[in-house]
Parts: structure tokens; C-alpha cells; sequence
């Protein structure tokens, strides 16, 4: 059997006297597209701040692609790409210099590099403007160049944290299609996403984190089945957010009479 | 983990400092550097700034080279007439310096890429050190202090030619010692002063050393006077030796002494003194490492996050906001409130009246305590508007993101500015009042021609400063961080201008008062710079009345280098 692409056992971090996330086990398997959702401050980005090491565990342990990450971390690092919550791009460098840069810091040789550097802004429609700076680009532009620069070096796990917010309806078809040939071509995701209908389009595997704690975890069959209720008597299959709302929402309780101090509204 | 092994995984690699991947990714991070240098080039502030640095660094290297030359002849003096106790202060005062000016500057090493920013990649320890080490190299301090252990070592050589090979390992050492330490220090401040909590009990730590300093130079002299100056000498004389026993332990004595020991041909001494101070640099690179490989593994400096904030109940919301509307107090509060929660920022502001208070009591006596006692108020006065200068001069660098806010609110441009310009008058006229409170507490009430000139000089120099710091805050905006004290890229060409207009500002007030005092006729100074006043003043509304405009003119601009992502 193969070593999941992504393990977890017990992974902790607190902050002081708060726990982001608290004693989370996760096995993604090798070719998934995996989601992982939760409300805001949930600790998903925590999490995948964690495993990708620009954030140390309190406890428990990571491994990626069968690689211990605190034992192996430029292995790891090596092997996985990712689009951080804050993107964290050099902004006053050009798109193409950019990609050149994080090419060079994987080790690609020159080659490889341009020519990567190329198909992929020509991918990413960013090839239009080469001597405009990254700083002056859109927010969906900076996203499509940080997605761009997260698979420059051929990665074997992706991590993407909100890859889709801001970018535009066509960019966004074809940044999935290209994520799904990844994933079909044994590239593994690691996707967070407040949009339920992308996660739920695009992940065969799906996990909720709440308050820091894994409450959720498995194929949305899987999921479905486990949330449905003695009177749900539809035949109609629950979508994802109402597979959320159920895990999440319950224990969030009612809004209702907050609601009601907001009557002034129209 | 149990149950999982590596079958298939990537293959591992040895990842060292010279590594393939680790020259490669040197060659990379070099090449962006200078990628980033040439692009910041393209706009006129790019320029504006090149030049300042230009400026500023020429200017730092005249001003370094004359303690150089001090510093390479008393080297030589020490050196050859046998002065022992010479060579050891020279050591000193270049550790001191060294790092101090590595923590008062680092702003002004240039804008490196942050290093958390490469986690990500697959950068080993070793580089990651490396980087850390290089990046510090390029700072100021590694470059005057450099310069001056050059000197030492040329007045040693000239001295004892004998001793050049010797000289110039110690001082490599000692050189390499100090970047270690210096760049320690940074990187524990800076993990200290991440958290809000730790920043304002350094402040306040601050704070009580810098007056219980003040508080030695009174006890010292509390018995001027009353006792003999022979005792009083021999007090001096007795700290001194003790002082002078102590110092031969820390890394600028050893240093001294492995060469004065050298040059009296004691090579077992000597080569002991260089062995202390190979294990004080050992020493200093531990502590740096222990926090290096900490961040490198990707320890997190933020503050603790928190799900869920408790809502005031809705009587004491009620309460609170009672009597508090409209957009212009609106922009007052939410000022002060980011004053309230910014460290460098109220520490920036309690600096003068500490300084002042620091100061005044140096020139509360002694040849020039006539003159103190007759300038201290304005002088002060204009001290204390330094602690401001970052305030009114990019009133919009804190906003980020927030800028936009005040675009989509129906709100004109002005009443922001005025607001902002509205809380800074408070904050003023508050350190004004302290620090006046503190000069007629000194040195006693100023006479009523200064006293009169300098509230004349504030009404002219206040709307001026306004005037100039908006406009500035428009056309040259820098975006800032108001939770970190170091690695603040900053606009050079803001803060010189700023800096130049202050001086233009007092140059104009002094231009107008010593020649009426030198001619007998103080008093007509307060018609003149009222009359001045009224110029400003006029010329601040003016300016206030088309800041709309001139905001619509460079808006763009403004909010891309207010938003600059970090």
C-alpha cells in the first residue's frame, strides 16, 4: 500500500494559553483532492501553516509524502508547493522575474525555468503586461501568479489555501481543470475554501475542522451518511453546505436573536 | 509514525551551506535583490529615495571617518607608548557603537527580503544562517564598525609594524564577534517585541532606565560642595579601577589585551586572550543560532489569536459612545486608539520629554547654563516635535488596506486630514506641556520676550509643519507597521524632507529672534513671527481647502504604497 501523501498524528498548536488546533490525525492518500473546510478561525490555516513548516507544531507529528517533515523539512519542501493565506510575493519584482526567482530557489536549471516561466504566465494570462510590477497587479492576478509559482517546480502535494478568491470565472475554469490533471496524474491537493460549491465540485475527500478539533473527515458519502437525520425522508442528496451547516451550525447555535437587534435594517 | 514508510518518497538530499541548491538559491535571492533595486528606480519617489540614500550614506562615511582617524591615531599612541588602558576604551567605544547603531538603524540596512517569507522554500539551516548573517553584513553599523576596526588596525601597524598579522586576526575576530552579537540582539528583540504585551513593558523598562540614569548624575553631585575634591577624586579613582579589572573579562578588554600582550611578546598570554575571545564569539553565535533555528522551523512571532471577542453589553456600548460622532472624531478616535496600541509609536512620543529631561540636566550647569536657562524652552519645544515627525509627515502610512475605507465613505478628504491633523495638535500640545512643565521646573520660568517669541514661533511653525507633513503624506506616502520597530523600509526621501523642513522651520524662527536680541529689541520678534504666523496658517487652509484635489491627483499612487503588501 502506498504512504499517504499527507499523514498527521495528534497535531497540536497553541498559542500561549489558546489552542488553534488541537490534536488533529489526518491521512490524505497519493492522487486525492482533498478539502478542508471550516468556519473562520477554525485553525485551517494554522493547520496548513503547519504542514507546510512556515509554522511549528506544539505537538504531534507530520508527515509528507512518507517523510518525517521535522526530521526531512527541505525534502519536503522540495516536494510540495503552496499558496499561502497571505501570498507573500516579492511585489516589486515582474510576474516573469518572479517565477524566474522561485524556479532558481527550487533548483531548476536555467532552462527548465524559462521555459516554465513562460508556459505558465501564458497559462495564467499574465504574459500580456511583462514589465508591469507584481505590486500593481490585481488581487485575482497575484492569486493566479502565487498558484503559478507554487507549481513551477512540479509538485507532488499542493497546497492551496483560498487559490480562488478574487480570480475571475474563466481563469478560475482553467486553474481547475488544470488542478484536476494534476490530481489524475497522482499529484496530490490539499484545498481550503470558504466557496462549498468549488470543494464540493472539485474534492473526492473532504474534512471540517471546528474550534481547532477535526469533526469531520472522510468521502462525501461518507459525510452524508453520517450527518443525515432519522426524518430527512428526501431522496435528494444533501449538498455540502448542508453538510457543513449540520456539523458546524449546530454547535455554533442560533443567530436568531442577534438577529433581531438588527430590525433596522430594510 | 508507525505503520508509514518511506517506499516511494523523494529522494533525500545533504542540504549544507555550499550545497548546489543552496548556491543556487544564493545566486537567486542576489539576482531579485538587484531586480527590486533597478524596478524601485522606475518611479520618481525610486529616485527621490536613491538619492537620500546616496546622501545619507556619504554622509554617514564623512562623519565615520573622522572617528576613524581618531581612532587609527589613538591606536597608534596607545600602541607605542605603552598605554594599555588607551586601546582597551578604543575597543569599547567601537563594540558600543557597533551596537548601538545596529539597534537604532537597522531600518537603514534597506529592504531585504523578509526572511519568514523564505520558509517556503527549501532553504537549508545553514543558508537560512548565512542569509541572516549577510543581510546583517550590509547593515551601517557592520560597515562603520568595519571601517574603524580598519583604522585600529592600521594605528597598531604603523605603531608596531610587528604586530599587523596579529592585529589583524584579533580584529577579525573581535569584527566578526560583534556582527554576531549585534545580529543576536536583533533577532531576540525582535522575537520579544513581537508580542504587544512584551512592547510596552520594554518601553516602560525603558522608560525607568533612562530615569534612573538621570537619577545617577544628581547623586553623584549631591555633595558638590560639602565634600573635599579629594575624596570625591579618590571615589572616582576607585570606580575607575574597578571598572578597569572588570572590563579585561568582556570581549573588547580580551581583545586589547591579546594584543598589548602581543606587542610585549607574552604569546602564551596573547593567544589566551584571542582563545577568550574566540569562545565570547562561540558564545554570541550560540545565542544567535538557538533563535535562528527556532524561526527557521517556523516559530510563529504573531500574536496569540482569539475565536471569539466578548461583546460590551449593549447599556455600557451606550455609554461609551455618548457624546462621540460625526467622521471627524470618527478619524480622532480611531487615531488614538491605534496611538494606544502602537509601541514604537508611544514610545516615540514619550522619547523627548525623557531626552529633555536627560539633557537638561547637563546644561543646568556648568559655562553654558546661561544660555540654557534663556533657550531651554524653545530649544525643547522643538525636540519634542521630532517625537511626531513620523506622525504628521505620513499621516496615511498606517491606514493599509484601511485607505480604502475613506474613498468609499461620503466623507471629504479634508475632514480626514483635518481630523488627523486635529489629533496630532493634541498629542503636541500635550508634550509640549510636559515638556514645558519639566524646563520651568529646571530651570525656572523663561523671560516673557522668549516666552511670548516662542508661542509666536509655535503659531508659525505648527500650521507649517501641517502644511508640509500633508502634503508629503500625499505625494511621498510610505507605508508603515505600528507593532514593529525594526524592518521599517520607510521612504528615505520623506524622512530627509521632513527633516529639512523642521530645520528650515527653526532656522526661520532663529533668523528672526537673535538679531532682535542682538539689537536690544527681543520683543519685536513676536510681531514678526505672528506676522509670519498668519502666512502659515493662511497657507495651511489654503492647502486644506485643495487637499481633495490633490489627493484625486496622486489617489493611484497613494493607495498602492499605503497598501503595499509587507
Amino acid at each position: 500500500m502506498d504512504t499517504p501523501a499527507i499523514a498527521t498524528r495528534g497535531l497540536t498548536r497553541r498559542f500561549g494559553e489558546f489552542t488553534a488546533v488541537d490534536q488533529v490525525t489526518l491521512n490524505v492518500a497519493r492522487g486525492q483532492f482533498f478539502g478542508f473546510l471550516g468556519p473562520n478561525g477554525a485553525g485551517k490555516s494554522t493547520t496548513i501553516k503547519m504542514l507546510t513548516g512556515l509554522l511549528a507544531p506544539t505537538s504531534g507529528q507530520i508527515e509528507v509524502l512518507g517523510l518525517d517533515f521535522a526530521a526531512h523539512p527541505i525534502d519536503v519542501k522540495r516536494q510540495i508547493g503552496v499558496v499561502p493565506e497571505g501570498l507573500a510575493l516579492f511585489g516589486r519584482l515582474t510576474a516573469s522575474e518572479y517565477l524566474r526567482f522561485v524556479g532558481r530557489m527550487y533548483g531548476l536549471d536555467r532552462n527548465t525555468v524559462n521555459q516554465r516561466t513562460e508556459e505558465l504566465l501564458e497559462f495564467m494570462n499574465l504574459a500580456s503586461e511583462p514589465k508591469k510590477l507584481v505590486t500593481d497587479f490585481s488581487h485575482g492576478m497575484q492569486k493566479k501568479l502565487a498558484l503559478a509559482a507554487a507549481v513551477i517546480h512540479g509538485p507532488k502535494v499542493l497546497f492551496l489555501d483560498e487559490p480562488f478568491e478574487g480570480v475571475d470565472a474563466l481563469a478560475a475554469g482553467s486553474l481547475k481543470a488544470m488542478l484536476q490533471r494534476m490530481t489524475a496524474r497522482g499529484a496530490t491537493i490539499f484545498l481550503t475554501s470558504h466557496v462549498l460549491e468549488i470543494v464540493e465540485r472539485l474534492c473526492s475527500h473532504v474534512a471540517i475542522i471546528h474550534q481547532g478539533r477535526l469533526v469531520a473527515n472522510g468521502s462525501l458519502e461518507e459525510l452524508r451518511a453520517g450527518v443525515a437525520l432519522a426524518d430527512d425522508t428526501s431522496d435528494e442528496k444533501l449538498t455540502l453546505e448542508q453538510i457543513f451547516l449540520r456539523v458546524v451550525g449546530g454547535a455554533e447555535g442560533s443567530n436568531e436573536e442577534a438577529l433581531q437587534e438588527l430590525s433596522w435594517l430594510a | 509514525m508507525a505503520g508509514i514508510k518511506a517506499d516511494n518518497g523523494p529522494q533525500r538530499g545533504r542540504y549544507g551551506f555550499a550545497a548546489r541548491l543552496a548556491r543556487q538559491q544564493y545566486a537567486a535571492l542576489s539576482w531579485a535583490r538587484w531586480r527590486i533595486f533597478v524596478h524601485s528606480l522606475r518611479s520618481r519617489r525610486g529616485g527621490v529615495d536613491l538619492t537620500a540614500g546616496i546622501l545619507t550614506y556619504v554622509f554617514g562615511v564623512v562623519i565615520a571617518l573622522g572617528p576613524s582617524a581618531g581612532l587609527g591615531v589613538g591606536a597608534w599612541f596607545s600602541v607605542s607608548h605603552h598605554h594599555p588602558a588607551g586601546l582597551a576604551t578604543e575597543f569599547w567605544i567601537v563594540f558600543l557603537i557597533w551596537q548601538f547603531l545596529s539597534a537604532l538603524a537597522p531600518a537603514l540596512a534597506g529592504q531585504n527580503p523578509e526572511m519568514h517569507h523564505l520558509l517556503r522554500y527549501p532553504i537549508s539551516f545553514g543558508s537560512w544562517v548565512l542569509l541572516y548573517l549577510v543581510y546583517g553584513l550590509i547593515s551601517p553599523s557592520s560597515v562603520i564598525g568595519a571601517l574603524w576596526c580598519t583604522a585600529l588596525w592600521i594605528g597598531i601597524g604603523v605603531a608596531r609594524p610587528d604586530l599587523l598579522g596579529w592585529a589583524a586576526l584579533v580584529l577579525v575576530v573581535f569584527a566578526l564577534f560583534n556582527l554576531l552579537l549585534s545580529r543576536a540582539i536583533l533577532a531576540w528583540v525582535e522575537r520579544w517585541m513581537a508580542r504587544r504585551r512584551s512592547r510596552e513593558i520594554l518601553t516602560a523598562v525603558f522608560l525607568v532606565i533612562a530615569l534612573a540614569v538621570q537619577l545617577l548624575n544628581p547623586a553623584f553631585y549631591q555633595h558638590k560642595g560639602k565634600l573635599p575634591f579629594g575624596l570625591r577624586q579618590a571615589t572616582v579613582v576607585r570606580v575607575a579601577g574597578e571598572v578597569k579589572d572588570l572590563q579585561g573579562y568582556f570581549p573588547p578588554g580580551v581583545a586589547s589585551i591579546s594584543v598589548v600582550r602581543m606587542s610585549r611578546f607574552e604569546r602564551a598570554e596573547s593567544a589566551a586572550a584571542l582563545g577568550a575571545l574566540l569562545l565570547w564569539m562561540l558564545g554570541a553565535g550560540v545565542v544567535l543560532t538557538i533563535r535562528l533555528h527556532a524561526e527557521s522551523r517556523g516559530e510563529s512571532l504573531s500574536e496569540a489569536p482569539r475565536r471569539t471577542a466578548r461583546a460590551a453589553p449593549a447599556e455600557a456600548r451606550r455609554r461609551r459612545d455618548r457624546g462621540f460622532s460625526g467622521p471627524l472624531s470618527a478619524v480622532f478616535e480611531k487615531d488614538l486608539r491605534y496611538l494606544l496600541r502602537s509601541g514604537p509609536l508611544l514610545y516615540a512620543l514619550a522619547t523627548p520629554p525623557v531626552m529633555v529631561f536627560l539633557f537638561s540636566s547637563l546644561y543646568r550647569q556648568g559655562p553654558y547654563s546661561s544660555i540654557s536657562r534663556g533657550y531651554a524652552l524653545p530649544l525643547s519645544l522643538v525636540w519634542g516635535f521630532l517625537g511626531l515627525t513620523r506622525l504628521v509627515y505620513n499621516n496615511l502610512g498606517a491606514e493599509g488596506a484601511g485607505i480604502q475605507a475613506y474613498f468609499l465613505s461620503p466623507t471629504s478628504i479634508r475632514t480626514i486630514v483635518l481630523g488627523k491633523n486635529a489629533f496630532h495638535l493634541l498629542l503636541f500640545a500635550l508634550e509640549a506641556a510636559v515638556i514645558s512643565g519639566m524646563i520651568i521646573f529646571r530651570f525656572g520660568a523663561p523671560r516673557p520676550g522668549i516666552a511670548m517669541a516662542t508661542i509666536a514661533w509655535l503659531l508659525f511653525a505648527v500650521p507649517a509643519n501641517f502644511a508640509a507633513g500633508n502634503i508629503l503624506s500625499i505625494v511621498m506616502p510610505y507605508r508603515t507597521s505600528l507593532t514593529r520597530m525594526k524592518g521599517e523600509a520607510g521612504s528615505l526621501g520623506n524622512t530627509l524632507l521632513s527633516m529639512f523642513i523642521q530645520v528650515v522651520l527653526l532656522g526661520v524662527g532663529a533668523a528672526v529672534f537673535i538679531p532682535c536680541a542682538a539689537f536690544g529689541r527681543e520683543w519685536l520678534a513676536t510681531p514678526i513671527l505672528l506676522a509670519l504666523a498668519a502666512a502659515t496658517i493662511f497657507a495651511y487652509l489654503r492647502l486644506l481647502s485643495n487637499v481633495d484635489r490633490l489627493v484625486g491627483k496622486h489617489r493611484e499612487s497613494l493607495t498602492l504604497e499605503v497598501m503595499k503588501a509587507r
